[in-house]
């Protein structure tokens, strides 16, 4: 797959939308992203695993799992997430609360919370899939931003939508 | 912009990345620092221009101690800046102070992508390894079409 398939959009600061067309049937898809036997093959970062994955995959429920990988110091290092599902329209949409949590599947309060919208698009037996995240908490920075702060601010979001440019091209 | 390679470059999950920088301010600390309403408040008056802790309790009717605690947080971050002059101690927003959550959001983008890179390749594998994949769907497909009719 190359990159040109790829669009990324940032419909404002605090959110971004990715989109890619897989070559694969949306029912395989939705499988990927909704069974750990396939989530344990991909959702990790390059080089990491997902030893632990329990997955009760209704409205209101959670997926709980663990990624595990080196760190540069040659350590291992585990990281928890805990997502509740908040909406599952097979197979076309998913809407999930993804959370930073512990093995207990206690939730960080510290770290940032994101909203995500999933949805599957068949396309002459391919599939497209977009990807809308949306933080909690920068969405409540968005305030702050919006009152003006100094120019330095504006600056770092110009470059960035002058970096997304030069991405989406 | 150092932070968009480090994926790729260490392979390390960017919350991890931000919890190994023990000793700067991190990520996690500005997101705290901002999820405090009253900290907000002050931010937001701040971006109108510098103020005096008197000033800051006086126009957001709060406590004088209770503003300076919130001060000590936003410096420690590095979200606000602190001017002596005489008695008075006058804070006025950092501008580059928030980087860190731009540069969040966009590595989070950056390790999204990744995931998608890394679906294309599995879903491509999975259908070169169990060629008959495609049409056990469709043939599941259309029985619950039959059953739907």
């Amino acid at each position: 797959m190359s990159k040109t398939e790829m669009k990324i959009e940032r419909p404002s600061e605090r959110e971004f939308v990715i989109s890619r067309t897989f070559a694969a049937p949306r029912e395989l898809v939705w499988q990927a992203w909704s069974q750990c036997e396939h989530l344990q093959q991909w959702w990790a970062p390059t080089g990491w695993s997902v030893p632990v994955c329990k997955m009760d995959f209704r409205v209101g429920g959670v997926w709980h799992y663990c990624m595990k990988g080196p760190m540069p110091d040659g350590t291992e290092m585990e990281s928890w997430g805990l997502t509740v599902y908040q909406e599952i329209v097979a197979p076309e949409r998913i809407v999930a609360l993804d959370q930073f949590a512990d093995a207990e599947g206690n939730v960080s309060l510290e770290m940032p919370k994101m909203h995500n919208t999933i949805t599957f698009t068949a396309i002459d037996g391919q599939t497209e899939v977009t990807s809308r995240s949306e933080f909690a908490t920068v969405a409540d920075l968005e305030t702050v931003i919006e009152m003006g702060m100094e120019e330095g601010v504006t600056q770092s979001w110009d470059q960035l939508a002058e970096h997304l440019g030069t991405r989406i091209k | 912009m150092e932070y968009l390679f480090y994926c790729e470059f260490d392979n390390i999950p960017i919350w991890e990345y931000n919890r190994g920088m023990a000793r700067l301010p991190t990520t996690s600390d500005v997101f705290n620092a901002i999820a405090e309403p009253q900290r907000r408040a002050i931010l937001s008056l701040l971006a109108q221009g510098e103020r005096s802790v008197n000033d800051i309790a006086e126009e957001l009717e709060l406590k004088q101690p209770q503003v300076s605690k919130h001060l000590r947080v936003l410096k420690e971050v590095g979200l606000v800046s602190v001017r002596r002059e005489g008695q008075q101690h006058f804070y006025k927003i950092k501008a580059d102070g928030l980087k860190p959550v731009h540069e969040w959001v966009m590595s989070f983008e950056q390790l999204w992508n990744e995931r998608f890179d890394r679906l294309a390749e599995y879903l491509r594998e999975l259908q070169a390894t169990k060629p008959n994949l495609r049409r056990e769907i469709e043939e599941t497909n259309n029985e619950q079409n039959r059953d739907e009719n």
